[in-house]
């Protein structure tokens, strides 16, 4: 067992060296890039943004949950028809046909990309300040 | 991108329609991220007769996040700190859910507008809160002497008409 640690003072890199001087050509290109992806940031809190990698379980989990709440608010296509508003005022940007809309519950509609964003950081309607869990709620209640 | 398209909107909505007590621009014309407006003194306070000049500084992820803004000329103002920092509930991100969904009404939302912000901050001219002050020498002047406390906001009136 104590073998282990009697190791001589100067080890013997005469072969490493060897080894060195052959692949010269090849040290010089550097270690391979690390592996990289594009890794998602959330909000676990307003005003926190951590990479998707680096969340807390309990962060996670406050996180799915407020996804899955996401997609069960409707969606739709821009088809020029909507009577309610033309004009996503997240973005200031008038609805371009086709255009991918996020209908809240108390009716107001924006941009899906721009309310999506803004409901991972505050669950409530930009306009109306309606929370919108609970008008969820409400409306599965009536249903 | 958005802010591209939100100036643009917001001086096209200024030209328009121009809103009573203060003007806009950019900073430098090629950072749309930094904005010097003018806010002129609101009748009836002792700010009236200023022009008192301030940056705007947005974020990248505007205006999901809200701008920062500091007065660049002299202020006295509990809701203004020393260093000419702006502390409004509407610059502040939303709260959590322990904040309660009223006071989150009154946090920032990314549907403000350099527009509703200036009239906040008008308003707050006005009307300063001094529940929760950026300067606490200047609410504590404000409650216990207002005499001095209009003496110390007419030498900033002075002063951003003498920097005119």
């Amino acid at each position: 067992m104590g073998n282990c640690f009697k190791t001589p003072s100067t080890d013997d890199i005469s072969l490493l060296r060897g080894h060195d001087n052959q692949d010269g050509a090849e040290q010089a290109l550097g270690p391979p890039p690390p592996y990289q992806e594009r890794v998602p940031v959330y909000h676990p809190s307003p005003n926190v943004s951590r990479l998707a990698n680096q969340l807390s379980e309990e962060e996670q989990i406050k996180i799915a949950k407020r996804l899955g709440l996401i997609s069960h608010l409707p969606v739709g296509v821009y088809d020029g028809s909507s009577k309610k508003g033309k004009e996503c005022v997240i973005c200031m940007n008038e609805f371009i046909l086709g255009e991918s809309l996020r209908f809240l519950p108390c009716m107001h509609t924006y941009h899906r990309d721009c309310i999506d964003d803004w409901l991972m950081r505050s669950f409530t309607c930009p306009s109306c300040m309606e929370p919108v869990d609970a008008a969820l709620l409400s409306t599965y209640e009536t249903n | 991108m958005r802010l591209i398209w939100s100036s643009g909107y917001v001086e096209l909505k200024l030209n328009k329609n121009p809103v009573e007590g203060f003007s806009a621009g950019l900073v430098d014309d090629d950072d749309i991220f930094k904005w010097e407006v003018m806010i002129y003194g609101p009748q009836d306070t002792p700010y009236e007769g200023g022009y008192f000049k301030a940056h705007l500084n947005f974020p990248k992820e505007y205006p999901q996040k809200p701008p920062k803004m500091i007065f660049m000329s002299p202020m006295w103002h509990p809701n203004i700190g020393e260093d000419g920092n702006v502390c409004i509930s509407i610059l502040h991100e939303p709260g959590d859910d322990k904040y309660g969904y009223e006071t989150a009404a009154e946090r920032w939302l990314p549907v403000h507008t350099v527009e509703t912000i200036l009239l906040s901050v008008i308003s707050m001219l006005a009307d300063p809160n001094d529940e929760s002050p950026a300067n606490v020498d200047a609410a504590k002047m404000w409650r216990e002497e207002p005499a001095e406390f209009r003496r110390r906001i007419t030498q900033c009136v002075r002063k951003s008409q003498d920097d005119l």
